[in-house]
């Protein structure tokens, strides 16, 4: 159980440092890591929890504690969420007014651009490592280019978008078993 | 007392650790998704006037560059600015805390229902509208890039080496992020 604590927070801790632009960033070494390397939870479990985790309030990075919960209880919750946001949220910290102060300098122009293309290839990343853990049918694949077109082209909310998508699931589910 | 001396007085308002705490709570509690930056500066530059408008978008601009949820660090930054080391606690505390609660319901209710084939089935339909949030907030990101083949070549190696060749986030991300700020940087003096 400590080991899991441990273990858990071990996961979390150094992707808060490379969380650039939030949750979406690092999903891949997320299912990487907890299905992969310590084998925490099934593609299935992970699939399934990261569906959970868009389906809930709050920032995306938030399934750490639900795959925290998951795997040793509250606890578990409780050391994932210090390991994905203590470390990201002590550099903040540090860096707040010195970054405030810097003013509108090439440098910090350079680092903002610079971050900007990492973040865009890590975000393409975690879209195909939730693609890999699902199972993806027909049904899903059209699912998720319709979505996409939807949140790329409209301004429906994003939770609209969801539950409109597992109340047709959940009819489906019904009408063909 | 002048007007702008009175003016000053009155924009900006101090707060006491508590009220920053009930603030972000309230915040937290309602915040779905993508709705979080304008509710905090409803909250706490239109309603409490705890910030200015710049004070705010700088801390955005940090809270969006700097690794971490967005929410937690804009929230984080504004206590800090408000209320010192304290007031960044208890503004992450009542940003995190509800969203937390409410998760750990869900992934309470995820296990008791996780023998069901239903569950697996509606979650995958999710997890595809979801994915669908994700690919489509890669293209507006990747829209806004800038221009140039280096931009475009990093962030197509970054999904190769971690998406495809499924390397190891960590070495990757300290290898690009360098050379990324490095190619940036020679932009921006060439600009000059």
């Amino acid at each position: 159980m400590d080991n899991k604590l441990l273990g858990l927070f071990i996961v979390f801790a150094p992707l808060s440092l490379l969380s650039f632009g939030g949750g979406q960033a690092i999903v891949a070494d997320i299912q990487y890591q907890t299905v992969e390397v310590h084998g925490y939870l099934t593609n299935q479990q992970f699939a399934d929890l990261f569906a959970v985790s868009r389906a809930a309030p709050g920032p995306s990075t938030l399934i750490a504690a639900l795959i925290g919960y998951q795997v040793a209880g509250f606890w578990g919750a409780i050391a994932s969420c210090i390991g994905i946001y203590l470390p990201s949220s002590l550099l903040v910290y540090g860096l707040a007014n010195w970054w405030q102060r810097k003013g509108d300098t090439p440098l910090k122009k350079a680092v903002e651009r610079g971050l900007a293309p990492v973040a865009v290839g890590l975000i393409f990343a975690g879209a195909l490592a939730i693609i890999r853990a699902a199972n993806v049918g027909p049904l899903e694949i059209v699912t998720l280019a319709l979505c996409t077109a939807i949140f790329y082209f409209t301004k429906w909310g994003s939770y609209t978008v969801i539950f409109s998508v597992a109340g047709i699931f959940l009819a489906i589910y019904f009408i063909t078993t | 007392m002048d007007a702008n001396d009175k003016n000053e007085k009155t924009s900006i308002q101090t707060a006491s650790l508590l009220d920053v705490l009930l603030a972000f709570l309230k915040i937290g509690g309602t915040a779905f998704g993508g709705s979080t930056q304008a509710l905090v500066y409803r909250e706490v530059v239109e309603n409490r006037r705890w910030l200015s408008e710049e004070q705010f978008l700088a801390g955005q601009a940090i809270a969006q560059v700097l690794p971490g949820a967005n929410p937690v660090n804009l929230a984080l930054y504004i206590g800090l600015q408000i209320n010192g080391r304290l007031g960044a606690i208890a503004a992450v505390l009542g940003m995190v805390i509800p969203a937390f609660f409410i998760i750990l319901g869900m992934g309470f209710a995820y296990r008791e229902m996780s023998g069901l084939d239903v569950t697996h089935y509606v979650l995958g339909g999710v997890a595809a509208a979801a994915v669908g949030a994700t690919l489509s907030m890669g293209f507006k990101t990747g829209r806004k890039l800038r221009r140039n083949a280096k931009t475009f070549i990093v962030a197509a190696l970054v999904f190769v080496a971690i998406g495809l060749l499924r390397w190891p986030m960590i070495p990757v991300v300290i290898i690009a992020v360098p050379l990324s700020i490095w190619l940036a940087w020679l932009d921006v003096r060439e600009a000059k």
